[in-house]
């Protein structure tokens, strides 16, 4: 059992989405307790060359230093930010960067994951704010500002951890670098992993872990890289993953929902003028809306909201 | 004779504080009023007194689960497998509901004013279920008795492995499960859905266009 949720702002402009989210998913708290995550489109303000790195690094001596001069033997970098981390002994290193196009990204990621292993790189974006921690959901929104972050749409994940690691990298979303800036949160468990995996690998698309959510980020990711659009490519993921799912995209664009053909993970979802908005249970929902006319979302169908970024 | 109400907040309450508070109540007054639901899962699970209750706003999942005497009325939405086991009683519900509404049920009576998601009536053995709207996949896989009344239209696969029981549908059908069959309703039928659906304020005057599905088999042999 894990809680997904995610809402799009129809007028595309800036509100409190880390605050709405932060509700949305501490409802659903109950789903999952070992970890949460946003991912916050919209409001980072970033040029658009630049990148956030978020990077977890042991808080040995000197070990951050080594971290940034791996950055800055490929670009300065241009802003910092620590978040430290009491409990396991960790912080979490946000470097603000800019690079002549994206696809120089994932190789200064990989670079960065090689300094040690006590470094752990989270993720880089552009176009969102990715927010991701071990713990409920409540303790995140106050360590990271959550309530602070501005942005036009959003998706987020409570975790029931069943099979891999409960860590800050693996807590949700799941981001992909085959095109920029999607992510994925998820709820069930893909039966046929590897008969996904094994395709996408062949193609040279690099798996960092054995986790099914990674696997559904980055076969959404290479159906888009193909030229499909979102609800074609969830339609098709429908058609080709076997195991119970729901499971929420993210893009700059907006957001869509999956959910297997047996329909056996839930998912509802609820709109008005001004919000779309998914949720694993009423409960979300109801935080940022009337849920008056709640809909569910059928076995196997596939909802899309999508506009034009002004990012 | 004034009517004994029993007015609980559940704002500040877990399930199970709230459960433990309606079971202790129910003997004692006629009505339980539950305000600030806020979608709180296993609401009013296991009652089995005879009590009228109204929850004011939407329930999570398993509303009602092993209800038997109350009649439950529910001003909102509920989730998952509302009703789930009951086995009397009545769950009316003004909104919509999620999967499984009325999964397992030996008796009493469901009513959702508005659609419902899959597997309606799952496994029930007795009792009926009425939906407003429509019905999603699969609606009365498994069944073993009772009936399932649908004024909308129903989804893929109705009467999955259906054993006993019937499904009356007013709307379409997407596809028919294993097993199932859809026939035309006989005038035996219209009297006693005309009887049902007024008694809980459907008032319809198209009850030729009802058509039911029922098993094909009450010992279907699947495989060669």
């Amino acid at each position: 059992m894990c809680g997904i949720a995610g809402i799009v702002y129809k007028d595309r402009k800036l509100h409190n989405a880390g605050e709405d989210m932060g509700k949305m998913l501490g409802a659903l708290q109950h789903r999952g307790p070992d970890s949460a995550g946003f991912a916050i489109y919209g409001g980072v303000g970033l040029e658009k060359n630049e990148y956030n790195i978020n990077i977890q690094v042991n808080q040995k001596t000197g070990l951050l230093d080594k971290v940034k001069m791996a950055i800055n033997q490929k670009t300065p970098i241009k802003s910092d930010q620590v978040f430290p981390s009491e409990e396991d002994g960790t912080i979490v290193y946000r470097a603000k960067i800019a690079l002549d196009e994206f696809r120089q990204l994932p190789p200064l990621l990989h670079k960065i994951d090689k300094v040690d292993v006590d470094v752990v790189v989270l993720n880089g974006s552009h176009s969102f704010e990715m927010i991701k921690d071990i713990g409920h959901v409540k303790d995140i929104v106050e360590k990271y500002h959550v309530n602070e972050i501005k942005g036009t749409h959003a998706i987020g994940h409570t975790r029931f951890s069943t099979e891999s690691n409960v860590d800050r990298y693996h807590a949700h979303p799941f981001q992909t670098y085959i095109i920029k800036d999607v992510t994925v949160v998820h709820n069930g468990q893909i039966t046929n992993y590897w008969k996904i995996r094994d395709p996408l690998e062949r193609k040279g698309h690099v798996f960092e872990t054995n986790n099914d959510t990674e696997c559904l980020v980055h076969y959404i990711s290479d159906k888009l890289d193909q030229g499909y659009i979102l609800e074609e490519a969830l339609h098709q993921s429908v058609e080709d993953m076997d195991g119970p799912f729901s499971y929420i995209i993210g893009t700059p664009e907006g957001i869509g929902i999956a959910k297997d053909r047996l329909g056996l993970r839930p998912g509802v979802m609820a709109e008005n003028d001004k919000i779309f908005a998914i949720a694993s249970e009423e409960v979300s929902l109801r935080e940022v809306m009337d849920t008056t006319n709640v809909e569910q979302i059928s076995p196997g169908e596939v909802r899309v909201y999508e506009s034009t970024p002004s990012f | 004779m004034n009517e004994k109400v029993y007015e609980i907040d559940l704002s500040k309450m877990t399930p199970r504080e709230a459960n433990e508070t309606i079971i202790k109540m129910a003997p004692k007054y006629d009505k339980i009023i539950l305000k600030n639901p806020h979608a709180m899962h296993y609401l009013i699970a296991g009652l089995v007194e005879e009590v009228d209750i109204e929850v004011d706003g939407s329930a999570g999942y398993f509303i009602g689960t092993m209800n038997d005497k109350a009649s439950i009325k529910v001003n909102g939405n509920v989730g998952w497998f509302g009703g789930d086991n009951m086995t009397g009683g009545k769950l009316l519900i003004e909104g919509s509901a999620g999967d499984g509404v009325g999964q397992g049920i030996y008796g009493g009576e469901i009513i959702v004013k508005k659609d419902v998601g899959a597997r309606t009536g799952e496994i029930m053995k007795k009792g009926t279920i009425i939906i407003g709207g429509n019905s999603g996949f699969m609606t009365g896989i498994f069944m073993m008795g009772g009936r399932i009344v649908v004024l909308g239209d129903l989804g893929r696969d109705v009467g999955e492995s259906i054993i006993r029981g019937v499904i009356y549908v007013l709307g379409e059908v997407e596809s028919l499960g294993k097993n199932a069959k859809l026939v035309d309703v006989t005038d035996e039928d219209k009297k006693e859905l005309k009887s049902l659906l007024r008694k809980h304020d459907f008032n319809l005057n198209n009850y030729d266009k009802f058509r039911k599905i029922i098993p094909k088999s009450k010992r279907p042999f699947y495989g060669k």
